[in-house]
């Protein structure tokens, strides 16, 4: 990436007053990035982004809360640390920020699915329109437009919102190809029983690992879940659809007005549950209810996190 | 635990329609439950006494009673279990009268719902737990909100029953809307001598404090121990050492000031003293007319007084007071009846109100006594009352019935007479509701020795005919149209909750309906409580009132003040909020949502946590509902008692 230097001379400038510094860097192999937590100057380096830095590395942030934390963002991920910041598990002046323009993250279960089976990848090469993944001697160019996130299609915030170093050009506010619900609308057509139908079907290949929970940026409870708690208990440990669907519905509550859809959830989803629905459901009705959109404003309190005698566009009083 | 279930009759207000003796016999399959019975009244002695004889006979640890609804009777069967040494926390109540058999004719279905009620509640009562009030040190004053009729009667009560009184009024005297009639129905005295002596009485008496021109800033705390910052408007006059001469309102050259004592029907001089028997008798500048204050030139004011009391530059001034008990006795306003197109809509000036009229009869008022004609000043010969002006209007937003208009309607037409011998009234009306004792007797006076006309139906226009209203409309009982040429139109304008009553329901956290009324705790039981312990109603703050009744009930409040003064502690409703704090993580969104101020961030060994005051909670469970990972617990309605009912309920 173009402006890749310019991010390691900032993250050079700031380190020597930070404990770390959160980026991403090579993994495993070509196709996949990996979150690179930067103590040393050696380490900068590494740092590496671009289409693979799916990761939101906001989760880190809250429970870091007491070092001096740097954090590499995309315009999405900027967003989680506005939420944070609104709620008060993080502290503005123990984090520095470092934005720029994102075009795009791939999505590893479109590859995925293109190349059916993803053996030893031994080379990626992403380009400004193509995806070339090399598998067992074979390349296959695959489209870049097509190996987008669904939530780059609708991206409305390319350039970190909030930052203390921007580097590279602003793409300023982007027009988004895609509605924001779209999927989300067609689905709202189907029938109560169609929809509960689904829900049951997706979650019953649900293995409870609550990777969706780990990687959400705002599911900070950390060790006090109520999804594996006795008092309150509200989910058995039994393995039923009835407690995994619970649990969905309990996440998408905790999230409604919170959460800015960055799809960590299902993303990390082992089985590829299309859990995001749920909260874009609960955001889509934020939306209509309270105007409200998460992770804009640090200043302003997510609506269900605030009481109001009278409520705008609630009238009570009209029942 | 062992339980106790009790299905009740209610006479046959439960058992016509739900089959208690099939309920009873399935509660007895229940998990917990050992004794199940079906009684004819479960609320009487012998009802109670049943309850009571079950606990130690089958050693019960818990009580369910299926019955009517808990507003109505939890506070005595807990008192019951608890007579039988059961904590009152370990019995629960299943609505199936409200909820069931009131509701529901077939018996089948009614029965059924019933069934799945008693499960909910023992398999709540199978979690509940032993709960024990704290107790707390109150603070013996009462703080009287409004200096009208009720709030005079209320603080009269509270200081002769030994009480300190702080009373807080927003205009400059107290006496309220009575202070301003000139008689009261159906008697027809004078209004201001009857209450001229209780508002001397309130000034007078050791124990009251009063703060007149000022308002409400911020209340906080709860019941017996509330804190309550008092705004003392600027009267730029230090009434420390005013006399109430009156030399100042002689001379000041602003005569055009806003007269809201007497309706507007005339003007005031921009310092001004409302009527002679104000109470505390004390000037005032409006800022608003003062050309002083206005272009920092005149200053004649401050000239003449002898006690030199004025300051042009005096600053609102705020006040702390302790209290343990509020009385809201924040009255009425009238409503705006310029919506009204047909009746001119503000533009006629010989169209006017019901209490302009009073203040135009009122020897103390602008005309002293003479009923003369806005617009010229002539004795008017046919005067037309037309009632029901924004009262029985849905399509101005009042549905509700004012209630004393009938009653002063006539009174007036009375007094046009005993004025006027010559001229002739008309009332429209749409029906006379005259209930009160000797109340039908005066509007019958009014029609029969008083010759006033009365005539069924609404008017649909006035408008003017050479130096007269033609006031146009129907006679329902006739079934002709009616034309009445009328030299003054006196409309009867309905009562709406005062200005500014919601917001100062918010501050005293009590619930008001859709027309700002403050809601009482029970309609027909607790009329002068409210649901926030600790605040009491007086008067048409909770709906229009009468005089009387609006005395009755500042008495009412002052005896439930005195009542709940006549401890030296009391106990705090155990059904409050606890937070866990090992589950805790210091986000500090119950903080932000509770709507009470109740939650407190701690410091525990260096994490921050939050912690319930459980003095200040009312148990309201939002809190329960914000913390994601529900370390916050109402107690009595914790997550597992609920998801228990949940489960009882809905099998999956």
């Amino acid at each position: 990436m173009k402006f890749q230097k310019e991010l390691k001379d900032s993250i050079r400038k700031a380190l020597p007053e930070l404990d770390v510094v959160i980026g991403w860097c090579g993994s495993f192999d070509p196709l996949h990035a990996t979150p690179h937590f930067i103590r040393r100057e050696e380490d900068i380096d590494k740092l590496e982004i671009g289409p693979l830095s799916v990761h939101n590395l906001a989760t880190y942030l809250p429970g870091l809360r007491s070092k001096k934390v740097g954090i590499v963002v995309k315009g999405c991920d900027s967003r989680s640390v506005i939420e944070l910041l609104q709620e008060k598990l993080i502290d503005r002046e123990n984090v520095t920020i470092f934005g720029f323009p994102c075009t795009g993250v791939v999505d590893q279960a479109k590859i995925k699915k293109a190349l059916g089976h993803v053996g030893n990848v031994q080379s990626c090469d992403i380009s400004d329109k193509s995806v070339v993944v090399v598998v067992g001697d074979q390349a296959h160019s695959l489209k870049l437009s097509e190996m987008l996130a669904d939530k780059c299609h609708s991206c409305r915030y390319p350039d970190a919102i909030i930052s203390d170093y921007f580097v590279g050009d602003k793409i300023g506010d982007a027009v988004p190809a895609k509605a924001d619900y779209e999927a989300l609308e067609t689905f709202e057509k189907l029938s109560i029983p169609e929809r509960f139908g689904y829900w049951l079907k997706e979650l019953d290949r649900c293995i409870r690992c609550y990777a969706c929970r780990n990687a959400c940026p705002l599911c900070v409870c950390r060790d006090h879940c109520a999804a594996e708690s006795r008092d309150p208990h509200w989910l058995s440990q039994e393995n039923n659809v009835r407690d995994k669907l619970m649990f969905q519905v309990i996440h998408a509550y905790h999230l409604a007005g919170r959460c800015t859809e960055c799809g960590e959830c299902q993303r990390a989803c082992p089985v590829d549950i299309p859990v995001l629905m749920l909260k874009q459901q609960m955001n889509k009705e934020i939306r209509d209810i309270f105007k409200y959109e998460a992770g804009v404003d640090p200043e302003a309190t997510p609506p269900l996190l605030s009481f109001k005698m009278e409520e705008e566009n609630i009238t009570e009083k009209d029942w | 635990m062992k339980i106790g279930v009790f299905v009740c009759h209610c006479g046959s207000n439960i058992e016509a329609t739900v089959d208690t003796a099939a309920v009873a016999a399935a509660a007895r399959e229940f998990p917990g439950v050992v004794f199940a019975t079906d009684t004819m009244y479960t609320c009487s002695e012998p009802g109670q006494d049943e309850i009571v004889d079950a606990i130690k006979e089958h050693n019960l640890g818990g009580v369910v009673v299926a019955s009517c609804t808990p507003r109505m009777h939890e506070q005595t069967f807990r008192r019951t279990v608890e007579r039988a040494g059961l904590n009152k926390y370990l019995f629960e109540m299943a609505n199936i009268r409200e909820h069931v058999s009131w509701i529901g004719k077939d018996r089948e279905a009614n029965t059924n719902k019933s069934v799945d009620l008693v499960r909910m509640a023992t398999e709540k009562l199978l979690r509940n737990r032993a709960l024990h009030p704290k107790k707390f040190t109150i603070n013996k004053r009462v703080l009287i909100i409004g200096g009208g009729v009720a709030g005079i009667q209320a603080a009269l009560d509270c200081a002769d029953g030994g009480l300190e009184v702080v009373m807080v009024e927003k205009t400059s005297t107290i006496g309220g809307k009575m202070a301003k009639l000139d008689k009261t129905f159906p008697t027809v005295d004078c209004s201001s001598c009857i209450l001229g002596p209780r508002m001397v009485d309130v000034a007078q008496h050791p124990n009251i404090t009063l703060y007149a021109y000022s308002e409400i800033e911020e209340i906080k705390g709860y019941v017996g121990n509330f804190e309550i910052k008092v705004k003392k408007k600027a009267t730029y006059v230090d009434w420390k050492n005013c006399t109430g001469c009156g030399i100042c309102m002689e001379k000041c050259p602003s005569k055009k000031a806003t007269d809201t004592f007497n309706e507007e029907i005339g003007k005031t001089t921009a310092i001004n003293i409302p009527f002679p028997q104000a109470i505390p008798k004390k000037a005032k500048i409006d800022p608003a007319f003062c050309t002083m204050l206005k272009k920092g030139k005149c200053g004649i004011c401050a000239k003449v007084c002898p006690s030199g009391c004025i300051d042009y530059e005096m600053k609102d001034e705020f006040i702390t007071e302790k209290v343990g008990a509020i009385v809201t006795a924040t009255g009425f306003d009238l409503f705006d009846w310029t919506v009204y197109g047909e009746y001119g809509g503000g533009r006629y000036p010989d169209v006017i109100t019901s209490l302009q009229y009073e203040r135009m009869l009122s020897a103390s008022g602008p005309t002293g006594g003479h009923i003369k004609r806005p617009s010229d000043g002539k004795e008017p010969k046919n005067v037309v009352f037309i009632q029901c002006v924004g009262s029985r209007d849905k399509s101005v937003g009042r549905p509700y019935c004012t209630g004393f208009c009938c009653m002063y309607t006539a009174k007036q037409a009375i007094l046009t007479k005993d004025h006027l011998p010559q001229s002739q009234s008309y009332v429209f009306y749409m029906d006379i509701r005259a209930t009160g004792k000797l109340y039908d007797e005066f509007t019958r006076r009014a029609m029969e020795e008083y010759d006033t006309n009365y005539i069924r139906g609404r008017v649909s226009m006035i408008y003017p005919k050479g130096d007269k209203l033609l006031v146009r409309g129907a006679d329902t009982l006739m079934g002709t149209q009616v034309e009445v040429d009328a030299d003054l139109v006196v409309l009867a304008v309905g009562a709406e909750s005062s200005a500014g009553a919601s917001e100062l329901a918010e501050k005293l956290r009590i619930s008001y309906d859709s027309y700002g009324f403050y809601m009482e705790g029970h309609p027909k039981l607790k009329p002068v409580e409210t649901n926030t312990a600790g605040v009491y109603l007086a008067g048409a703050c909770q709906g229009p009132k009468d005089i009387p009744s609006s005395v009755g009930q500042g008495s009412a409040a002052a005896a439930k003040v005195l009542g709940l003064f006549s401890k030296d502690q009391l106990e705090s409703d155990p059904q409050v909020s606890i937070v866990d704090i090992k589950r805790c993580i210091g986000c500090g969104k119950c903080i932000q949502t509770c709507p009470f101020g109740a939650i407190k961030e701690i410091d525990f060994r260096g994490m921050v946590k939050a912690d319930v005051i459980e003095t200040i909670c009312q148990g309201c469970g939002i809190c329960t509902s914000t913390c994601p990972q529900g370390a916050v617990q109402l107690q009595h309605a914790t997550d597992n008692q609920i998801l228990s009912e949940v489960n009882a309920l809905c099998q999956f």
